[in-house]
């Protein structure tokens, strides 16, 4: 019966009143209800409006679900939107053209943007060149640092939490004969400072660790390791895509030589970064696009206007509401961990509680399967692991890199909080995640054991 | 525009901006855009309640014109590409 329900909207069409008739097609066979007669396979009729309803991947869903992704995304705040659309419109000259109007202006706007960006970080708007995002802006500052001063420096160092994009080109560069120092971090995501200052050699070319991490919402001490940095004579590079907007940062304070910035992810569009290049004392990089030499020659290509004024509009906007935000994120954060943690218990967070940005939140609920609990979850968009690696199946390198146990990595879910977050929203979110938590948990056996005061260590599986 | 400093707008006309900030709320077709600017000008209007001084107060009453242009011009945008599916949170429950 169920699967006549399926197969009957793609043969015959749903009209007004209720009933069924065939498509107008050649059909052998006269309307007839329940006809099994082959036909060109047609699109699905779309729901009526009463349902509402969204059939995604063969899964039925109700409406769209609630939003807790903020980690891999942001929705673009109306305002940027707002500053955005007259360069979509009529305002859309190249940048670059010197000789008219529509030049002119579109210059005057990606030179305002720019100092919005700078005043942001703490910098002067010389040293902000626009990329398409936080990928190539590593990129630029791992390979290209490395590279321009290849002749005296053959050493990179950076954490084993990184983003993958640092971690690919530190990859990239073992292979063209640099070494690379992986640098472990304790259990709570923090990097060791001690071990840092060990491991940097006369001969380190640059120390890349992340400001905020997009897994777990864990924030390193940047003021330390840009102190340790500049002791020592090293570059201090940081990838501050999570952090930029929502904790304050200062490229001077905390010793900033390079930073990388991106714009989706303060509800900014997609499609554009920034590279923060420190001009004094000057750090060199070795462009990777070869084009016309525009921002100065370290990124050629056309600076893209209505991406690059959208990200200098969130981060004017972001920087009025920078205490607002945070201080809503901290409280809703508080509000979810108390929800769940009353009403489930054995649940983990992963990453330390005091150096963390509140709006990410990174739990593990014991003898659960991460999977099936995302599958459960499809009315809440949260992710496991981060956007980047979610195509494979293994667990998180992050939470691998805090000691946490196979099992305990592979039932994280991660939770982000952000400006547009409602209380109901986190209160539906709990409701939901409790339900689908206990209802595993009653299916699991594991369960059953740990409640009946077992140490699942001290099972021994029979091997067949 | 008046390029003589203003004076401090009077309580009808600051109530007059707040009402139309919160029709304006209204008015936008997604969910967490709505709830949004209602309550962060319900918070930004009594968090300024307590300025004293007038050019705050006349600065801070000619941004919250400015940010109604803004938001009236948003709900047009957002309206016109509104999804069929609303959010969940619309939803009625089930």
């Amino acid at each position: 019966m169920a699967l006549s329900r399926r197969i009957l909207p793609v043969l015959l069409r749903r009209v007004n009143g209720g009933g069924w008739v065939a498509p107008a097609l050649s059909f052998s066979a006269p309307a007839r209800a329940l006809s099994t007669a082959t036909a060109a396979a047609e699109p699905p009729p779309p729901a009526s409006d009463e349902e509402e309803s969204v059939v995604v991947k063969g899964v039925r869903i109700s409406g769209r679900p609630l939003y807790m992704d903020m980690q891999a995304t942001t929705p673009v705040d109306p305002r940027v939107l707002d500053a955005m659309l007259p360069f979509y419109l009529h305002r859309y000259g190249n940048p670059h053209s010197r000789t008219h109007l529509y030049g002119w202006e579109s210059d005057a706007a990606v030179e305002e943007a720019r100092a919005r960006i700078a005043a942001l970080v703490g910098a002067d708007p010389r040293e902000i060149f626009f990329t398409s995002g936080a990928t190539e802006c590593n990129n630029i500052a791992v390979k290209g640092v490395a590279r321009f001063y290849r002749d005296r420096r053959r050493h990179v160092i950076t954490t084993q939490t990184e983003h993958k994009c640092v971690l690919d080109s530190c990859r990239y560069l073992q292979q063209e004969g640099f070494d690379v120092t992986y640098l472990p971090v304790r259990s709570d995501g923090l990097v060791d400072l001690a071990q840092l200052e060990e491991a940097i050699r006369p001969d380190t070319a640059l120390v890349s660790v992340m400001a905020v991490n997009n897994e777990i919402g864990v924030i390193q001490p940047l003021e330390e390791i840009g102190r340790i940095c500049k002791e020592k004579g090293v570059p201090f590079h940081t990838d501050a895509a999570q952090a930029l907007g929502k904790v304050p940062i200062d490229v001077n304070r905390m010793g900033i030589g390079l930073m990388s910035l991106s714009a989706h992810k303060i509800y900014g569009p997609k499609g554009v970064g920034a590279l923060y290049l420190r001009r004094r004392p000057r750090i060199r990089v070795e462009p990777q696009m070869s084009g016309g030499g525009q921002e100065r020659g370290i990124r050629s290509g056309t600076v893209p206007t209505p991406l690059v004024v959208g990200f200098g509009a969130a981060c004017e906007i972001a920087a009025k509401e920078m205490d607002y935000d945070h201080r809503r994120a901290a409280a809703l954060q508080q509000r979810l961990l108390d929800g769940i943690r009353a009403q489930v218990d054995e649940v983990v967070i992963n990453g330390s509680m005091e150096h963390r940005y509140p709006g990410n939140l990174n739990l593990s609920f014991a003898y659960v399967e991460g999977e099936s609990l995302l599958m459960g979850l499809k009315e809440v968009a949260v992710s496991s692991g981060s956007a980047c690696t979610s195509a494979s199946l293994e667990p998180s390198y992050v939470l691998r890199a805090l000691g946490v146990e196979e099992d305990m990595a592979h039932t994280s879910i991660r939770f982000g909080i952000g400006r547009f977050t409602t209380e109901e929203e986190v209160d539906r979110a709990i409701e939901l995640t409790v339900h689908q938590v206990k209802k595993l948990r009653d299916m699991s056996p594991l369960y059953e054991m740990a409640k009946a005061g077992i140490d699942l260590k001290s099972i021994e599986w029979s091997q067949h | 525009m008046a390029a003589a400093a203003a004076a401090a707008p009077a309580r009808s006309e600051v109530l007059s901006l707040f009402r139309s900030f919160l029709r304006t709320a209204r008015q936008f077709s997604d969910y967490n855009i709505r709830e949004y600017t209602r309550r962060r000008a319900a918070d930004a209007f009594r968090e300024n309640r307590a300025l004293a001084d007038e050019p705050a107060a006349a600065a801070a009453f000619a941004e919250g014109k400015k940010q109604l242009e803004v938001a009236k011009r948003q709900a047009v945008v957002y309206s016109l590409y509104a999804p069929k599916s609303k959010s969940i949170m619309e939803m009625k429950l089930q």
